[in-house]
C-alpha cells in the first residue's frame, strides 16, 4: 500500500468521525432536535423550515428566555417512514433533545411517533394534516396545525353555504394527505347536499395536467374544484383549467378552492388564471396583527424573500417552545407538560390551545383568501 | 360534447406525444449505434430544461436563443459522457456495464443539481404559454403548436439526414454492422461520438421544449424517462419510424387513458403494453426489416 | 492420495468454508455489543436486510447473468402479501412469510417466463416496466394494499418461547437483527451451495455465453426462471423482514429507485461472487448514514462510487480485495 492509500484510509475515517460526532451541549441549553426532509423530493419543505428556525433563534437567543439559550441539531427525515425513523433515533440516541420539532410528512409523523414516545421526548408538529397523528396520537405528539378534519369540514361547509356551491370535483394527488382531505371534502360536503360530480387523482410525477383538465371540462356545470396537491403541480392544474376555460380565471364559472400547501407567491406564477381562487392559508402575510409585520420585516431582512407558511411554521414551532420555556418548562418531561396546557399562545399563523389529545382547536388558523383579478389577496374573513 | 372531448384529448395526445418523441429519439438512435443505454439521458433533459431557464429569465435570451443555449448544454453533456463511460467501455466490451455506469450518472446529476438549484419548482413561462387559441370548441396553447412543428421539424431533419446524407448514411451502416463499416473506410468512433452528440442536443433541446410543461424541479426528466424507455422499445430499439409513432401513441393513450379511466392507470397501460411487445413482438411495432434501423 | 485431496489438506484451517461461516456467525453476534444503542443497532438491522437483497439480486445478476432491474417488486411483493395475510386474514406471522416468500418467487418465474426470449437490455427493460406496474398497482389499488395511507402498527415477529427461559420479545432490536442476519446467513449458506453445485456451473454457462449453453443441451429457458425465482424469493423475504422491522408500509419504499440501489450494492461489491455484494450492501448502507454530516452531498458521493466502480474496478470490492490480498501474499 501505498501513500495514497495511506491518506485515502485517513480521509474515510476523518470522514467518519466528522459524521459520527457533534458538538456536546451547554448549560441552561434547552436542545431542539429537528426532524425536516433535506434531500429527495421533500426537500422543499426542509429548506424553508430550516429559515424560519434560523430566524426564530437568533431572535430568542439575543436575551434567552429565563437564562435559557436555544440549540438545535437538523437530521434528513426525508419525507419517508424509514429514514425518519432512523433520523429520530440518530437524533435520540446521538443528541438527546428536549423536545423534537417536525416532520411534514404524514407517512414520516406516524412513522416516528412511536419512537419519540418510547425516548419519552415532546414532538410539536406543524406539517401534517392526517388525522391519526392526534387522533389516537400519543401523549408526546402535539401539532398546531389544524387537522385534515379541522380544514376539509371548514372549508366544504363554506363553499355550500358562503359559495352557494352545488357541484364539486376534486383533484388530489394520490397520497396520504391528499387523500385524507378530499375524502373529508367529499364527506361533508355530501352531507349537507352537495354532489362530487368527479374525483380525479394522480401521482407526484404527472406533469401535464391539460388532459385531466379536459375531462374536468366535460362533466358539466362544476361550481367549486377543491384541489389538494403542492405547489409545482398546483400551479400547472390551475393554468390547465383556465386554458379549458373552466375555472374564472379562464373565463369559466368555477372557483378553485385550495389549501395551505401553496404558499404566497402562487398568483405571481400562475399569472391570471389564478384569479377567483378561493383558499385556505396558514399564514396570511398580509395580516395586520403587529406579530405578524414584524415576523414579515425580519423575514425579509435576513432572508430578501417573502415568507410563505413553511417558514411561518417553523418559526411558530420556536416561538411555542420558548413560550413554554417562560412558563417553566426545563426538560423533555416538563416541556411536554407545559405544552400539554398551553391555552393562550399566539402566533404567527394563529393561536393555540391543545385538547386533550395535543391538537390545536384554535379556527383563527385558518384564513381564507381570494385572489383578486391584481393577483393581491382580498382576505375572506369568514373565521 | 363528446366528439369535442375526444378532439381535446386527442390534441392533447398529440402534444405530449411529440415531446416525448424529442426525448425518446436520442435514446433510441444511441441504442442504435452504440447498443447501449444512457440512463442519465433523463437528466440531459432536465439540465436542459435549467439553462434554458436561466438564459430566459436571469440572462434575459429570448426563448429561441435559450432553446439553442440548451443544445448547446447538451452536446457537451453527451460528449462529456461518451468521452468518460462508452468510449473507456467500449474497448472492455461489456453489454451492461455502460447501463450501470451512466445510473450512476443519472444519480450524481440529479444530487448535484438539487444542491444547485434546490427543490423548489421554477416556474417557466414563455410568451407562447400563455397564448391561447380556441377553434371549434378545442383549446390548445401557443407552445403546444411550437412544440408541434420543433418537434415535427426536428424528425423530419432528421430523418433527411438519415437518409439522404453521406455521414447519415455512415451512421446507419455503422449500425449495422461496425466493423464492416471499418473496413470501409468510416471511423466508427467518429461517427459513434457523433451520434451520442447529437442525441443528447435532441435530449438538451426536447428539455427546453418540455421545460414549460414540466413541473421543473431536479427531478423532471425521471418523471419522463421511464416512458421514454417504453417507447424505444414499444417502437423499436433504434428504430426512428417507429419511436415516432410508439411516442405518440403513448401520448394519446395519456391522455385518453386520463379521460376514461384514472391517471393512475397510465403506468400500467403504457407497461402493460410494453411487456405483451416484447412477448409476442419484441423487435418493436415496424417490423424488422433492418435496413430500416437507424 | 486423490489431487482433491491434496489441495485441500494444503490449505489452513481457517481458509475453509465452515470457519468463514463460523467467523461470520460470531460477527454477527458480536456486532450489536460493539456497536451500542438503538440507532445503530437498527442500523445492522436494515443492512441484514440489504443484503439479502443484494443477495437476491446477485444470483440472478451475477451468476445467470440476467440484468434483472425489478428487484424492487419482489421485495414490495414480499412485504405487502405477508403484511395483508397477517392484518386481514389473521395468518400468523411465520406462515405468511411463508406466502410472501413463495408469492414473490413466483412472481420472478412468471416475468422469467414471459421474458424468456428476451435478452440485455430488452430483459432489464421488461423488468423495469414489471417494476413500475407493480409498484403502481401497490399504489392504487387503495381498497387492498391502503396505498399511500399506509399500514401502520405491524406487529415484528411474535416471542418466540423457549422453555425455561423467558421468552425472546423481537420488540428489542437486537433480537430482531440476531433473527434477521441469521436468517440471511442461512439464506448465504444455501445460495453458496447452490452456486458451487452444477446448477452454479449450469447457470455460469448461461452467464457467459447464452447460445453456445443452449447448443450443449441446456434447457436455458428452464434455468433462467429457475434463477429468477430463487433470487425473487430472497428479495421477497426481505420484504416480509422489512414490514415487520419498520413497522409502516407505504408503497414509496418499493418505488424503482429502490432497484438502483440494490444493483449499486450488487456492482460495488462485485457480482458473480456471493461475498462481494455482502459487503457491497454494508458499504452503501452504512455510508449514507457515516456521511449524514454532509447532507445531499452524500447522495453524489454515492453516484459518483458507482460509476467509478464500473468504470475502474468492475469487480467492485471483491476484485479489489483479491488484489490488495495477492499484493499482501495473503492469497495465491
Amino acid at each position: 500500500m501505498n501513500r495514497r492509500d495511506w491518506l485515502t484510509i485517513l480521509a474515510l475515517a476523518a470522514i467518519a468521525v466528522l459524521g459520527a460526532g457533534n458538538a456536546s451541549a451547554q448549560d441552561k441549553t434547552i436542545k431542539i432536535g429537528a426532524l425536516f426532509p433535506t434531500s429527495g423530493p421533500g426537500s422543499y419543505f426542509g429548506a424553508q423550515d430550516k429559515q424560519g428556525v434560523e430566524l426564530a433563534l437568533e431572535e430568542l437567543n439575543k436575551a434567552g428566555v429565563n437564562g435559557y439559550k436555544f440549540t438545535v441539531q437538523y437530521e434528513d427525515s426525508a419525507c419517508s417512514p424509514l429514514p425518519a425513523s432512523q433520523a429520530a433515533k440518530r437524533l435520540l440516541d446521538q443528541y438527546k433533545p428536549d423536545v423534537i420539532i417536525g416532520e411534514e410528512c404524514s407517512d414520516a409523523t406516524l412513522a416516528i411517533m412511536p419512537i419519540i414516545e418510547q425516548a419519552k421526548t415532546p414532538m410539536i408538529n406543524a406539517g401534517s394534516s392526517a388525522l391519526k397523528i392526534t387522533d389516537p396520537g400519543n401523549p408526546y405528539t402535539f401539532r398546531i396545525m389544524p387537522n385534515e378534519v379541522m380544514q376539509g369540514v371548514d372549508i366544504a361547509t363554506n363553499a355550500y353555504n358562503k359559495l352557494n356551491a352545488r357541484t364539486a370535483v376534486l383533484l388530489n394527488e394520490n397520497t396520504n394527505a391528499g387523500i385524507g382531505n378530499a375524502k373529508v371534502f367529499k364527506d361533508t360536503f355530501e352531507k349537507l347536499g352537495g354532489k362530487v360530480v368527479a374525483e380525479i387523482g394522480f401521482g407526484r410525477d404527472v406533469n401535464d395536467f391539460t388532459s385531466i383538465a379536459t375531462r374536468v371540462a366535460g362533466v358539466g356545470k362544476v361550481d367549486v374544484i377543491p384541489t389538494y396537491t403542492l405547489e409545482g403541480q398546483g400551479l400547472k392544474i390551475t393554468q390547465a383549467l383556465a386554458q379549458a376555460g373552466v375555472v374564472k380565471g379562464g373565463g369559466g364559472a368555477a372557483i378553485q378552492l385550495g389549501t395551505i400547501w401553496l404558499p404566497f407567491g402562487f398568483e405571481q406564477k400562475a399569472g391570471k388564471a389564478a384569479t377567483g381562487y378561493v383558499r385556505i392559508v396558514q399564514f396570511d402575510p398580509t395580516d395586520q396583527r403587529d406579530i405578524v409585520k414584524n415576523f414579515v420585516k425580519n423575514f425579509k431582512t435576513k432572508f430578501n424573500a417573502d415568507p410563505t407558511h413553511l417558514n411561518a411554521h417553523a418559526y411558530d414551532q420556536i416561538m411555542l417552545i420558548a413560550d413554554v420555556v417562560k412558563r417553566g418548562g426545563k426538560d423533555a418531561q416538563s416541556i411536554r407538560d407545559t405544552l400539554a396546557q398551553t391555552k393562550s399562545f399566539v402566533g404567527v399563523t394563529g393561536s393555540v390551545e391543545f385538547d386533550k389529545n395535543n391538537q390545536n382547536t384554535k379556527m383563527d388558523t385558518i384564513h381564507y383568501m381570494e385572489t383578486k383579478p391584481d393577483l393581491t389577496w382580498n382576505a375572506l374573513k369568514w373565521n | 360534447m363528446t366528439a369535442t372531448i375526444v378532439a381535446q384529448q386527442a390534441i392533447n395526445g398529440i402534444v405530449l406525444g411529440s415531446l416525448y418523441v424529442l426525448v425518446a429519439l436520442g435514446l433510441t438512435l444511441i441504442y442504435g449505434v452504440l447498443v447501449q443505454i444512457n440512463f442519465a439521458h433523463a437528466d440531459f433533459v432536465t439540465l436542459g430544461a435549467f439553462a434554458a431557464y436561466f438564459f430566459m429569465h436571469t440572462l434575459g435570451g429570448s426563448y429561441l436563443a435559450s432553446v439553442g443555449a440548451a443544445l448547446i448544454v447538451g452536446t457537451v453533456l453527451g460528449w462529456a459522457v461518451n468521452v468518460a463511460i462508452f468510449a473507456p467501455l467500449r474497448q472492455k466490451g461489456s453489454e451492461l456495464l455502460p447501463l450501470i455506469a451512466t445510473i450512476g450518472v443519472s444519480v450524481m446529476l440529479q444530487n448535484a443539481m438539487l444542491a444547485w438549484f434546490g427543490p423548489v419548482p421554477y416556474a417557466f413561462e414563455t410568451p407562447y404559454s400563455q397564448r391561447v387559441f380556441r377553434v371549434a370548441g378545442t383549446f390548445f396553447t401557443l407552445q403546444s403548436v411550437v412544440i408541434v412543428v420543433v418537434s415535427t421539424g426536428t424528425i423530419a431533419l432528421l430523418y433527411a439526414f438519415m437518409r439522404f446524407t453521406f455521414l447519415g448514411k455512415a451512421l446507419r451502416a455503422v449500425a449495422q454492422d461496425r466493423e464492416t463499416a471499418g473496413l470501409m473506410g468510416i471511423n466508427p468512433n467518429y461517427l459513434i461520438m457523433l451520434t451520442i452528440v447529437i442525441s443528447s442536443a435532441l435530449a438538451g433541446m426536447g428539455g427546453a421544449m418540455l421545460a414549460p410543461v414540466l413541473v421543473l424541479t431536479p427531478f423532471a426528466g425521471a418523471s419522463v424517462i421511464v416512458k421514454a424507455f417504453a417507447i424505444v422499445i414499444i417502437g423499436g430499439f433504434g428504430n426512428v419510424e417507429g419511436t415516432i409513432i410508439a411516442g405518440l401513441l403513448v401520448g394519446l393513450i395519456e391522455s385518453f387513458t386520463t379521460q376514461y379511466l384514472d391517471p393512475g392507470w397510465i403506468d400500467i397501460v403504457v407497461f402493460g403494453l410494453l411487456l405483451v411487445m416484447l412477448a409476442f413482438r419484441p423487435t418493436g411495432l415496424i417490423s424488422e426489416r433492418r435496413e430500416e434501423n437507424v | 492420495m486423490s489431487d482433491a485431496a491434496i489441495v485441500r489438506e494444503a490449505s489452513p484451517w481457517w481458509r475453509s468454508r465452515r470457519a468463514g461461516f463460523l467467523i461470520a456467525a460470531l460477527a454477527i453476534a458480536m456486532l450489536p455489543m460493539v456497536l451500542t444503542g438503538s440507532y445503530w443497532q437498527t442500523n445492522l438491522t436494515v443492512c441484514a436486510i440489504n443484503v439479502l437483497l443484494a443477495l437476491g439480486l446477485d444470483f440472478i445478476l451475477g451468476y445467470a447473468g440476467q440484468l434483472n432491474l425489478g428487484q424492487s417488486a419482489f421485495y414490495g411483493l414480499g412485504a405487502y402479501v405477508s403484511t395483508l395475510l397477517i392484518t386481514k386474514l389473521g395468518v400468523p406471522f411465520w406462515g405468511a412469510f411463508v406466502a410472501g416468500v413463495a408469492f414473490a418467487g413466483l412472481a420472478g418465474m412468471i416475468l422469467a417466463m414471459f421474458a424468456v426470449r428476451l435478452r440485455g437490455h430488452y430483459l432489464a427493460i421488461a423488468s423495469l416496466g414489471f417494476a413500475v406496474i407493480t409498484y403502481q398497482i401497490l399504489l392504487n389499488w387503495i381498497s387492498l394494499t391502503q396505498g399511500p395511507l399506509g399500514i401502520y402498527g405491524i406487529a415484528p415477529p411474535p416471542p418466540i418461547a423457549i422453555p425455561g427461559l423467558p421468552a425472546i420479545s423481537f420488540r428489542n432490536p437486537v433480537a430482531l437483527f440476531y433473527l434477521v442476519a441469521g436468517f440471511t446467513l442461512f439464506a448465504y449458506f444455501i445460495l453458496d451451495q447452490l452456486a458451487r453445485s452444477p446448477i452454479g456451473e449450469t447457470l455460469t454457462a448461461i452467464r457467459e455465453d447464452e447460445v453456445s449453453a443452449a447448443s450443449l443441451g441446456i434447457n436455458t429457458a428452464a434455468w433462467k426462471v429457475f434463477a429468477f425465482g430463487v433470487g425473487a424469493a430472497v428479495g421477497g423475504a426481505a420484504g416480509c423482514f422489512y414490514a415487520a422491522f419498520v413497522g409502516t408500509l407505504v408503497p414509496d419504499a418499493f418505488f424503482i429507485t429502490e432497484s438502483f440501489t440494490i444493483l449499486s450494492m450488487v456492482i460495488v461489491g462485485g457480482m458473480g461472487t456471493l461475498i462481494g455484494p455482502v459487503f457491497g450492501a454494508i458499504l452503501l448502507t452504512l455510508l449514507p448514514e457515516v456521511l449524514r454530516g454532509i447532507g445531499d452531498l452524500r447522495l453524489i458521493v454515492y453516484g459518483l462510487a458507482l460509476t467509478l466502480v464500473v468504470l475502474f474496478m468492475p469487480g467492485g470490492l471483491a476484485q479489489a480485495a483479491r488484489i490488495v490480498g495477492a499484493r499482501l501474499g495473503l492469497t495465491r
